[in-house]
């Protein structure tokens, strides 16, 4: 391997790794296939062997790409690809999160009016659903999965959006840290972050158990029910992938890896920490309070 | 109230948009990305101080579904 030169684009001698995800998606969507299309319950091992693949793809990609960002391989050209990947990465994220709550919009302010006669929709009202009230929340007007009650957004949605915001502020101090080289204030900074984290989703997984046990709301609970648990499933699904990347990162820095002046893997980091943080303050305003 | 709540929410979304304009524009030499991420945990916070001010004095009210409010 030849240091990094200003003109040519860095390429690695042996890339294995694209090949071995490859085998490691086949297998996860065969099995997937598998568990889907049989008769019988199908085994559900195939498709865990295929995530096993991924995952160990990850790790084996992930951390050359660490060594050799840290061997000092990489030049300018390098270094903007890695920030154009991030860009369109965020730019699906930005769409994924858009549909759900596209759905939520469209939803709550036309197809439940219509359903419960607003506008044009009198005759649909009339034919389909006589009697039925278009109003949000609903469980749609077949009362889809029965009469469930509503999480009270002032206890514990509060108290995770507060968990979430104080880590939003956490990993602020510990990227100014990172930035006056400040280590051990950065790598504190990190844990703190991730363990707010861990107790947001600790607490999510809580509201999820109130909610299918006592207040019968489930995915099933018609159109409220499925946005709100597809959104904030969602969502939670991206604070853990949040708190595993900056994990990570924080193991990154107590190794002594980035410079004040060149950690683009920490500010990718910190950047999604901060986005996911933002859909949760959307989903708090929309899906619970307003 | 809900229209300023949805305000500042676009602040947020700005700024957070501003950072990721750094982050990939700036190749890590400016203090933008991080500047504008300061910002928008400033706002956040704002936001989230205002919604419990905006709920204690029921300017704002969570809504109930709808088959409660039948008689």
């Amino acid at each position: 391997m030849s240091e990094a030169s200003k003109d040519q684009y860095y390429v690695p001698h042996l890339a294995k790794w694209p090949i071995v995800g490859s085998i490691g998606l086949t297998v996860t969507v065969l099995g997937a296939i598998n568990l889907l299309n049989s008769e019988n319950p199908g085994t559900p091992w195939v498709m865990y062997l295929g995530l096993a693949i991924i995952i160990w793809m990850m790790f084996g990609w992930f951390g050359e790409v660490v060594k050799e960002s840290e061997e000092r391989l990489y030049n300018t050209q390098v270094d903007t690809s890695f920030r154009m990947g991030m860009i369109w990465f965020i730019f699906s994220e930005v769409m994924f999160f858009a549909c759900f709550f596209g759905a939520l919009f469209y939803a709550r302010n036309f197809s439940v009016p219509w359903l419960g006669g607003e506008g044009t929709g009198l005759a649909t009202n009339e034919v389909l659903y006589p009697g039925y009230e278009g109003v949000w929340p609903t469980n749609g007007p077949l009362d889809l999965g029965g009469q469930f009650t509503l999480i009270d957004p002032y206890h514990l949605p509060l108290v995770n959006t507060l968990l979430l915001l104080a880590s939003s502020v956490t990993i602020t101090i510990a990227h100014h840290a990172l930035r006056a080289n400040n280590r051990k204030q950065t790598v504190i900074w990190l844990i703190a972050t991730v363990l707010l984290g861990a107790i947001f989703i600790f607490y999510q997984a809580e509201e999820y158990v109130i909610a299918y046990q006592e207040y019968n709301l489930k995915l099933s609970s018609g159109i409220y029910g499925s946005t709100f648990f597809m959104l904030t499933g969602f969502h939670g699904m991206h604070v853990t992938l949040g708190a595993i990347m900056i994990s990570v990162i924080t193991v990154r820095v107590w190794r002594g890896h980035f410079r004040p002046e060149s950690h683009f893997g920490f500010e990718a980091v910190a950047w999604y920490w901060h986005f996911v943080d933002v859909v949760w303050l959307g989903l708090f305003i929309f899906v619970y309070i307003i | 109230m809900k229209y300023l709540i949805i305000v500042i929410l676009l602040f947020i979304l700005f700024s957070l948009g501003s950072a990721m304009f750094y982050l990939v524009k700036g190749k890590g030499q400016s203090q933008n990305t991080v500047r504008f991420l300061t910002v928008r945990v400033a706002l956040s916070v704002l936001l989230f101080l205002f919604i419990i001010l905006a709920a204690y004095m029921g300017w704002i009210e969570p809504h109930q579904p709808n088959f409660l409010n039948r008689p």
